[in-house]
């Protein structure tokens, strides 16, 4: 009999940070001690029964397999159990990988615009990392990431220590003025208005709440880009992630499984239902 | 006229005169048996209204999603329905301004189980009403049979003791003269009185058919709250799994949720694909309020006192040996 | 052919529950529902459709997935152990092919191997319909209400015996078990036959025309059709529940912190809940985008997928039970009457 797809592997949380004030990285090794073998923008089923599982983006680069990590926003049962029951020590199931993940062939050799808002950026983390740890198969990398205010910024370290020494532009914004605030002030999607880089061999990569993603999406076309050079990843509820439980429906298409990224151009031929 | 032609008018002439921006009746279907709810908001639509015996479903809970978008809505009114009616009132959940209520009399409905059983499935084109009988229109060459209404009625119907709406606005046709045929509680009393494990066995055997499907709660006019704690999921109050235990933990909050409230109308047993009689124990409740707390139909007057809405020094206290 | 005497099938279930676990259509008070056999059984073959579909014996409404232990703060899985043979007796073709239809939904990589462990162990006698329900239309999804192509054993009722036609080499293993209980059968009998199938396939009425649904409905999904169906919905179960194709799960744990177990049970899309996410967002937040997305996924997703094959059996359940009506055969009709691009889209 082949492996039961639905069935967790054993593993360890070993390291829990505190992000932002709702949100903490988790950071997870398997004690099989076999690998994950993740692409960026793929994702994971976190379980802690009794609670149950939910699925997460992995943020982590595969280039850095020490750790699978994890950000997570409190906000159903099984968050909540993350949040306040579960210590650095504590076992927990996971399985995965799952998602297509990104393709990357599609991006070697271009300039690359990321688009992040809230905790939008932990998927596109794995990917930044990525890149930077592959820099000489990308050309120009630029990063617009924003959120409500400075605090609730993901990834303090990477955009205010680690980026900023890397070859990439890095813009940051927040939603409202607060103290101490020198960078840009205002919503995402304004902030890439403003900024309004140039389309031409450029692929943008963009996650973030669903009314961000809507904005930038709009935006990114007024600015001339063509839907197959933007591309994004959805959230839908999930259960088993194999493509079978029917919930992360888009029409014929299962998130899960063919999903979470996906081109504008894809998305511009399914239907308008997530 | 005939009654389908007087839903129609009515409806159309409702429409037309904006009285209602909304009008819900029964429609017709490709079989006998069919009667969808049909919304209106167009008079030309007013054409698909049919009358027949097998206008069961309730319309009165549409009322809470359908208000929502419109100002007023008309609903078609059976007795057994105008209870619905009053049950939203006395909740609180409907405004009696925001609806117009064109009673139907009604002297019970069709069974399509006991048609079938008779063997009349088959080649059943129509059912209509005269009187005391039924006109059933067959195909091939018989045409037409005549068949006592009595023996084909469904049994909510035989015990049926609101033939004429309760509440109304207006009135489509004569109030019907029905008897009432059959003691609703008859059926309580018997199961009442079978040995304790017996009557275990019995709900036993009954309960394991649920499939957890809601369709009784959801056709239920008594189940109007907001959010139903059945539909919540943090925490889950009953959990999922197809377990007798959690079968019988929802259908026992289901039937506690509406004790005092049930109006006895009958429609979850009729919604329920598993056949599970579930009128027997909300009528089983039904009949330990009254004990307790003395007669008490619910749903006939949207201004009374339900006897679980309210403390009197005099009620029993605590749970006796019962 | 074979034949079996319908005095000797007593015989023969006793005979295969024997080394099998055997279901058959059994009658429980007024219902008639897929059951284990056991002596005494109230066997009912006449009953045209079971009131619930028999997928329960292969996607159980729940079906147990490990169970987990914590012990000093370590954390284990032990997976729920797999099924072992069973014969279904009885199923209808209509059912046999809805076993067909969910067979590449969960075999589809990664394989799910509960239901492949279940189906790869699980024989399926069907008995051809001579007299179809009234609400039957599987001759409109090509369904042959006498002969299921994806039965192992194939039963056809000559009144007072059933002829036996082993399709499959785990049909030919249980005629084997059968054994002297099968008699050779008359000529004559075999000939009935070619009659009785050509009476079978006519004696649906249905009148129902799949040509170009799924076609149509490309364009479909802003048409004012759902409005005119949804509104009616009560949003329950049923029509998922007693559907033979529907195959919707929900994952639960159950237990404490130190031990219990995860299961696995049906789901319907027709719940609030089922796409209703843990920061509010629900894709398909009304009876619309439900009832929408259920017609679409029978009629048009699933057959994008699989070749134009609908998801649909024509088994008539949901028409029998639908509280308020709500019938896929009008739903079709409807659909059929639409013309591409035609009055009534993007509304």
């Amino acid at each position: 009999m082949t492996a039961n797809p639905i069935l967790p592997r054993r593993a360890v949380v070993e390291k829990i940070l505190q992000d932002t004030p709702d949100t903490k990285r988790f950071f997870v090794t398997l004690k099989d001690g076999e690998p994950f073998n993740h692409k960026p923008l793929q994702c994971a089923m976190l379980s802690v029964p009794p609670v149950g599982e939910a699925l997460f983006s992995i943020t982590s680069s595969p280039t850095r397999p020490e750790y699978l990590e994890f950000a997570v926003k409190e906000v159903g049962t099984v968050t909540k159990h993350l949040h306040y029951e579960v210590q650095e020590g504590t076992e927990i199931g996971i399985r995965g990988p799952y998602g297509n993940g990104f393709p990357i062939d599609v991006i070697r050799g271009k300039d690359l615009l990321f688009i992040g808002g809230g905790i939008g950026l932990a998927p596109l983390r794995s990917l930044i990392n990525y890149c930077f740890d592959t820099r000489k198969d990308y050309s120009k990398i630029q990063i617009i990431y924003g959120a409500r205010t400075p605090e609730d910024l993901s990834f303090k370290e990477e955009i205010f220590e680690n980026w900023p020494k890397e070859d990439a532009r890095l813009n940051l914004t927040v939603d409202v003025e607060s103290p101490g605030w020198e960078e840009f002030v205002g919503f995402v999607p304004t902030y890439l208005e403003h900024l309004a880089p140039t389309p031409e061999g450029v692929i943008a990569v963009t996650c973030g709440p669903p009314i961000m993603i809507r904005f930038v999406l709009q935006g990114l076309e007024k600015l001339g880009f063509q839907p197959e050079q933007i591309i994004t990843t959805l959230e839908l509820k999930m259960k088993c992630g194999v493509g079978k439980c029917g919930r992360c429906n888009i029409g014929e298409k299962y998130v899960c499984q063919d999903g979470p990224v996906f081109s504008l151009a894809e998305l511009n031929g399914m239907i308008p239902e997530f | 006229m005939n009654l389908t032609e007087k839903m129609r008018q009515e409806a159309a002439q409702i429409l037309e005169s904006k009285e209602a921006d909304l009008v819900i009746g029964w429609g017709g279907g490709e079989y006998y048996w069919q009667s969808p709810p049909l919304f209106l908001e167009d008079a030309a639509g007013a054409a698909e209204l049919a009358f027949s015996p097998f206008i069961v479903n309730n319309l009165a809970k549409y009322l809470l999603e359908e208000l929502e978008s419109h100002e007023k809505a008309a609903l078609f009114v059976k007795g057994c329905d105008t209870r619905g009616i009053n049950r939203l009132l006395q909740d609180h959940r409907i405004q009696r301004e925001a609806v117009l209520l064109i009673g139907v009399p009604c002297a019970g409905l069709a069974d399509r189980e006991k048609l079938k059983a008779a063997g009349y499935d088959a080649g059943l084109l129509q059912v209509e009403r005269q009187g005391d009988s039924f006109i059933l229109t067959l195909e091939g060459e018989e045409g037409a049979r005549e068949v006592p209404a009595g023996e084909f009625l469904l049994d909510k119907c035989l015990e049926c003791r609101y033939p004429n709406p309760l509440v109304y606005d207006r009135l489509l046709g004569e109030e019907v003269q029905k008897p009432r045929e059959r003691d609703p509680m008859a059926r309580v009393r018997e199961v009442q009185k079978k040995p304790v494990d017996e009557k275990y066995a019995y709900w036993q055997e009954k309960l394991s058919r649920c499939i957890r499907c809601y369709a009784c709660r959801n056709v239920c006019p008594a189940c109007n709250c907001r959010e139903c704690i059945f539909d919540q999921n943090a925490p889950r109050w009953v959990g999922k799994a197809n377990q007798l235990s959690e079968k019988q933990n929802y259908n026992i909050i289901r039937s506690f949720h509406i004790a005092g409230r049930c109006i006895d109308c009958g429609e979850c047993q009729r919604a329920c694909p598993m056949d599970i009689p579930l009128m027997e124990i909300n009528r089983k409740i039904i009949q330990d309020l009254t004990e307790l707390y003395g007669e008490y139909e619910a749903g006939i007057d949207p201004t009374d006192v339900p006897p679980l809405g309210t403390y009197r020094a005099e009620d029993p206290a605590g749970f006796s040996e019962r | 052919m074979k034949k079996i005497d319908k005095s000797k099938l007593e015989d023969l279930w006793g005979r295969l529950a024997a080394e099998q676990d055997l279901f058959l259509p059994v009658q429980q008070d007024s219902v008639v529902n897929f059951a284990l056999w056991q002596e005494g059984s109230r066997v009912n073959l006449e009953a045209v459709n079971s009131l619930l579909p028999p997928k329960d014996l292969l996607f159980p409404q729940s079906e147990k997935i490990f169970s987990y232990k914590r012990r000093e703060g370590e954390l284990s899985f032990e997976e729920a152990p797999g099924s072992g043979p069973q014969v279904i007796f009885g199923i209808r073709p209509c059912d046999v092919r809805s076993i067909e239809l969910l067979d590449p939904v969960f075999f589809k990589e990664p394989a799910d191997t509960f239901y492949k462990n279940r189906r790869e162990q699980t024989t399926l006698v069907s008995i051809g319909c001579l007299e179809p329900d009234t609400t039957c239309f599987c001759t409109a999804f090509g369904i042959q209400p006498l002969d299921a192509e994806g039965a192992d054993v194939m039963l056809y009722d000559m009144g007072t015996a059933y002829l036996v036609s082993p399709r499959t080499e785990k049909g030919e293993k249980l005629a084997e078990e059968m054994g002297e209980l099968l008699e050779e059968a008359a000529g004559a009998e075999e000939e009935g036959l070619q009659q009785q199938q050509e009476a079978a396939a006519s004696a649906q009425e249905h009148g129902l025309d799949l040509d170009g649904v799924f076609e149509k409905l490309n364009d479909m999904f802003d048409h004012c059709i759902w409005e005119k169906f949804y509104r009616r919905c009560l949003a329950c179960g049923t029509c998922t529940y007693l559907c033979p194709t529907c195959h919707c799960f929900d994952i639960q744990d159950d237990g404490s912190p130190e031990e219990g177990q995860r299961f696995r049970c049906w789901d319907s899309c027709m719940y609030e809940d089922y796409t209703h996410m843990g920061h509010g967002h629900n894709p398909r937040p009304g009876r619309r985008e439900r009832v929408r997305n259920r017609f679409m996924h029978k009629l048009n997703y699933f057959p994008k997928d699989h070749d134009g094959v609908y998801h649909c059996v024509g088994c008539g359940r949901c028409v029998q039970k639908c509280p308020v009506n709500l019938d896929i055969m009008q739903v079709i009709e409807e659909i059929g009457k639409e013309g591409v691009g035609g009055e009534g889209h993007d509304r």
